[in-house]
């Protein structure tokens, strides 16, 4: 498994070489898709200094830290996203047939995924996090690394989720491009800002405050007055990530048992 | 072909001819119209998530503009109801907005089928016309109930029917303009297949530069003249800012000159590219 995950980068990497121009505009949009949050975050709160107590040095570290988890996903789970793809075209079916754990061909098939993005996620959070100003020592370089590994996890979930969804309802492009942009939407601000069920949502049923607001909280000791937690809860990022991922495979594997595919 | 000649024959008719000729002659796109609202409203869950998704991002805004007003001193005498008002209308506007007919020849030229469709007797830009208004049609239909869960959430302020009518029409000529700033995008196909990242890259700068996002008076100093300054003002941030009252009567007739100056190039330039561009076709013979 491992020789063919191996193959799998190395194939990426020819295909990339192969489709240079394409590559440099997909990693532009990346630039774009992110400099535009950050752009609007940055000219909304040049007008409106705080948000909840957050200013906007806090505000692009809370950002930063959802999107190196958000991209480590795309960098190595993004195929999940395309399942509905392949199960509409019928292509799925063939991973079925095979000896190799399902999941795992899915997240091999070779597409153009480059590190790119997550690079420029590191960067980017590197900056935030001089930006913000936090203290920076080895437990924190081995706590955020956790938290965007667990933060990512959690992504991997919300994708199994509409991936297995698709085996009953065919076309659910929009479905997943609401869930995308909504996530990038609502772990944009401190989750203070929303209703109390609102904020128990994305604690717990959809934990992506988990992937940001807690531990941002945490790195930059601030009080969560969100919940009314104690901010070290930020850390439990890796469990959750793995719960959540859990009970998504589990959902996956029951929506595999019932996939009779499209017949195309 | 054989729309053609009669329609040619035009002058020489009498009236109920030339009614009868000219149903002939739109009767094509008010189908093709007709066919892309049914295709569309085929897919129910998809219509149902849109307005979902919607519903959840007026939440969204209300939350969080009124964390920031609650914080904060409210900038260029906009307050709160009136950035409520605009932030909802930009989002119900960008239902209609966001169809793009035009995406139809970045797909044909994909498949090649292009050349059938230059060799049909219709004009191919207004065939995506209509197509684009047949989606919109069905997502104009989306705006009510997205508009009626949204009135759960929060309170729009209701301008006078002066204001109204000038919004409408604003609203319409920044319709044509985004139609032909994506014909323009869509049309890079012509010369290169993988356009669909230049296309994302263009949409979600508009989205910034446009208003839809953030007012543009927010953009400080030099940055927020250059906003206003550019062709994606005339999409959003016009029939809103006419809307909320930031532009007064007296300066909507100069709004709307800058809009139609924008649309008359972007259309001027649209015709030049689709020539230069079907020529292409021609040459490569499909």
């Amino acid at each position: 498994m491992v020789a063919a995950y191996l193959q799998y980068w190395r194939i990426n990497i020819l295909t990339m070489l192969e489709y240079r121009a394409n590559f440099i505009m997909w990693f532009a949009f990346s630039i774009v898709y992110h400099g535009v949050a950050l752009g609007a975050l940055f000219v909304t709160m040049r007008q409106f200094p705080s948000m909840n107590g957050w200013s906007f040095r806090d505000m692009f570290f809370l950002y930063a830290l959802w999107m190196t988890g958000h991209e480590l996903h795309n960098t190595l789970f993004f195929n999940v996203v395309s399942v509905p793809d392949y199960v509409r075209e019928g292509r799925f079916d063939r991973f079925l047939v095979r000896p190799l754990d399902t999941l795992f061909q899915v997240l091999t098939v070779p597409s153009q995924t480059m590190p790119d993005s997550l690079i420029l996620a590191i960067v980017t959070l590197c900056v935030a996090t001089a930006v913000a100003g936090v203290h920076v020592d080895p437990r924190f370089v081995i706590g955020v690394t956790l938290v965007v590994i667990g933060g990512s996890l959690i992504d991997l979930g919300i994708s199994l989720v509409v991936a297995t969804i698709s085996f009953w309802f065919v076309r659910v492009d929009t479905l997943r491009w609401v869930v995308m942009s909504l996530e990038q939407d609502f772990t944009r601000y401190p989750i203070s800002i929303y209703a109390r069920g609102v904020r128990i949502v994305l604690a717990f049923i959809f934990p992506f405050a988990f992937m940001n607001y807690f531990p941002a909280t945490y790195f930059l000791q601030k009080a969560e007055t969100g919940l009314h937690l104690n901010p070290a809860v930020g850390l439990l990022t890796p469990a959750i990530g793995l719960a959540w991922f859990g009970v998504s495979y589990a959902f996956w594997r029951f929506g595999l048992r019932h996939y009779q595919g499209t017949g195309s | 072909m054989h729309l053609w000649p009669a329609f040619l024959r035009l002058d020489g008719m009498d009236g109920s001819m030339k009614a009868g000729v000219m149903r002939m002659r739109f009767a094509p796109y008010v189908e093709f119209a007709k066919k892309a609202f049914a295709r569309e409203a085929t897919y129910r869950m998809e219509v149902a998530t849109e307005v979902g998704s919607l519903v959840l991002r007026v939440y969204l805004l209300r939350s969080l503009w009124t964390a920031l007003y609650a914080q904060n001193a409210a900038p260029m005498n906009l307050p709160l109801h009136s950035m409520i008002t605009y932030a909802t209308v930009a989002l119900l506007m960008s239902l209609i907005l966001e169809v793009d007919g035009t995406r139809l020849i970045r797909e044909k030229l994909r498949e090649g089928s292009i050349a059938t469709d230059l060799m049909k007797p219709i004009s191919v830009p207004f065939y995506f016309f209509s197509d684009g208004i047949g989606q919109t049609g069905l997502h104009a239909v989306l705006v009510i109930p997205s508009l009626l869960f949204s009135l759960l959430l929060v309170h729009i302020d209701v301008p006078s029917p002066a204001v109204l009518g000038a919004f409408a029409l604003s609203f319409a000529l920044g319709y044509c303009v985004n139609f032909f700033i994506n014909f323009l995008m869509n049309s890079i196909a012509f010369w290169t297949l993988e356009t669909f990242a230049i296309q994302l890259i263009v949409r979600w700068v508009s989205d910034l530069l446009s208003g839809q996002i953030i007012p543009l008076m927010f953009f400080p100093g030099v940055l927020g003249r250059l906003v206003v300054a550019l062709p994606f003002a005339a999409v959003y941030s016009t029939p809103l800012l006419i809307y909320v009252g930031v532009i007064p009567p007296s300066g909507w007739a100069s709004a709307f000159a800058v809009q139609i100056a924008w649309l008359v190039s972007f259309a001027a330039l649209s015709s030049l590219v689709w020539r230069a561009g079907a020529r292409r076709v021609v040459i490569q013979g499909g």
